[in-house]
């Protein structure tokens, strides 16, 4: 079987390992110079930044990133990083962290609740398990079962650290599997190398099963014949295939066959599109002599303005930063409403990381933004409409089509994995 | 070398300019020191860098 990927992100390179390990041939074309989308290194003044990704795995060596890439035997060690920790004002009383702060564990988020809100999660932790709350956004929920706004706080800290998303954003059955998947596969690690460790294992996986990458190469059509993919454009060149498989996400990949989804059968597809909103932030990345957190788990700053959370990668793979320096990246949410002033959420991202490292010296590396056509997440967490298309042999991976549950690229993996087992079955 | 609306602010572009020649703090900012080589422009994902013909 002849198969093209468009895109060679994290979510086209998984598909394109795991289909040329069954035996399809398999032909990838990128637009960029550089492989791995949102998800590889790029080196600035000897950091090894990364092009979108905290070079965070949400759940380690143990996750579906990591078990689908043991499936396809791509080789690459994943570091299960230090448990996360959340910092506190000194005094429960006090906005910020102004006049001081402690950290706790991430296990210990009821610490700052009454006893009676203690017993009523403890209870909660139990019930739910079985009857998962449905209907609402994490947010609404939370207010119904309690007053204190801590866990408001908490919720809108976590989701903007894994999701890019205000915890009214995302719908409560989605935490609930994320919640589970905790449980199960454990937290974040890093892959030694950062993310292009990935993106280099899973091409050597690739190119020893006889499948080729095309670079600078970007498709500008695909073909279609009585509803089925047939080909694509690339330049002046065509190439045919039996099965064509996506890595732009749904809205970008509809975008390539317009003509074709012109008509009327298709009309809810496209209403479909329009209702997807991408999720935006903003990175910033920090250069410090000596470390600022002091370990490789995330921190959250759920009373930060704007950061929603910290890590130092260097902790587990020195060789991200020069000898003797550290990586320290924050990330932030950005409202959809915000990102026409995004110089100033920056602001105020950079006036938050003056009070989480009060005295502390590190340099302002580089600032990045995401958001739109290169967003942080191309269908926000728990909206997304699946891997199928209505065009037949046409599939949509990646960030646009995770799997319920998956936070980022744990998302991208388990959507990959079922749009992989409805191909080769 | 122009930066259009496009532009997303995710600083892939400077990594890749040997001359230190893009600000990114929201948008990219070209400075006085580009020599108008354009090879950022190959590397932005969004198609947000024109360069002079
Ligand atoms: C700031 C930020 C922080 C993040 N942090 C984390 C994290 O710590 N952990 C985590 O798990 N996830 C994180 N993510 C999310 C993660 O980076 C993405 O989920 C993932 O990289 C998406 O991969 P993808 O394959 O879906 O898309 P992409 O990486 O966007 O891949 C799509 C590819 O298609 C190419 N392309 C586009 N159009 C064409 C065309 N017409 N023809 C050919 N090629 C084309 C693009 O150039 C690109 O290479 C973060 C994202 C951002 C932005």
């Amino acid at each position: 079987m002849k198969t093209i990927v468009i895109g060679a992100g994290l979510g086209g390179l998984l598909s394109a390992a795991r289909l040329s390990q069954a035996g399809y041939q398999v032909e990838v074309f990128e637009r960029l110079p550089l492989t791995g989308g949102r998800f590889t290194n790029i080196n600035f003044r000897g950091f090894q930044l990364s092009t979108g990704a905290l070079h965070m795995l949400p759940h380690g060596p143990a996750g579906p990133l990591a078990q689908f890439l043991k499936e396809v035997k791509a080789d690459v060690i994943i570091v299960r990083a230090d448990r996360p920790t959340i910092r506190l004002p000194l005094k429960k009383h006090h906005p910020d962290y102004r006049h001081g702060f402690k950290d706790i564990a991430f296990s210990e988020f009821t610490k700052p609740l009454s006893h009676k809100d203690r017993l009523k999660i403890a209870l909660l932790v139990v019930s739910t398990r079985k009857n998962r709350p449905t209907g609402s956004s994490l947010q609404t929920w939370i207010r119904t079962q309690f007053k204190d706004e801590w866990l408001v706080k908490f919720a809108d800290s976590f989701c903007g650290w894994s999701l890019s998303l205000k915890s009214d954003k995302v719908r409560v059955e989605e935490i609930f599997e994320i919640i589970e998947s905790m449980y199960r596969f454990g937290g974040p690690g890093v892959p030694i190398g950062g993310c292009k460790a990935v993106i280099d294992a899973l091409e050597a996986v690739i190119f020893a099963n006889g499948g080729r990458i095309h670079t600078r190469a970007e498709v500008s059509q695909i073909l279609v014949e009585n509803g089925r993919a047939t080909g694509v454009v690339v330049g002046n060149e065509t190439y045919r295939a039996d099965l064509v498989i996506s890595n732009l996400g749904h809205a970008a990949t509809a975008c390539l066959c317009s003509e074709a989804l012109k008509e009327k059968i298709y009309a809810d597809y496209i209403r479909m599109l329009k209702t997807l909103q991408p999720s935006a932030g903003i990175k910033i990345c920090l250069a410090a002599d000596e470390p600022l957190i002091g370990y490789s788990g995330v921190l959250l700053t759920p009373y930060a303005k704007r950061v929603n959370g910290i890590n130092e990668v260097t902790h587990v793979d020195p060789k991200l930063a020069p000898p003797g320096k550290h990586l320290t990246m924050s990330h932030q949410y950005v409202a959809p409403e915000n990102v026409k002033s995004l110089e100033n959420e920056i602001d105020s991202g950079l006036n938050d990381l003056k009070e989480i490292f009060p005295g502390r010296k590190y340099e302002v590396l580089l600032i990045q933004s995401y958001h739109d056509n290169w967003p942080v997440n191309r269908a926000a967490s728990g909206t997304d409409p699946g891997n199928e298309t209505p065009i037949s042999n046409l599939y949509v991976v990646g960030d646009g089509a995770k799997g319920k549950g998956g936070i980022e690229v744990e998302g991208v993996a388990l959507g990959v994995a079922a749009a992989m087992k409805k191909i080769i079955g | 070398m122009k930066i259009n609306d496009n532009c997303v602010g995710c600083g892939q572009c400077t990594s890749f300019c040997k001359q230190e020649a893009i600000e990114v703090k929201g948008k990219a900012k070209i400075t006085a020191a580009c020599v108008e080589c354009g090879i950022c422009s190959f590397y932005c994902p969004v198609k947000a860098i024109e360069v002079p013909m």
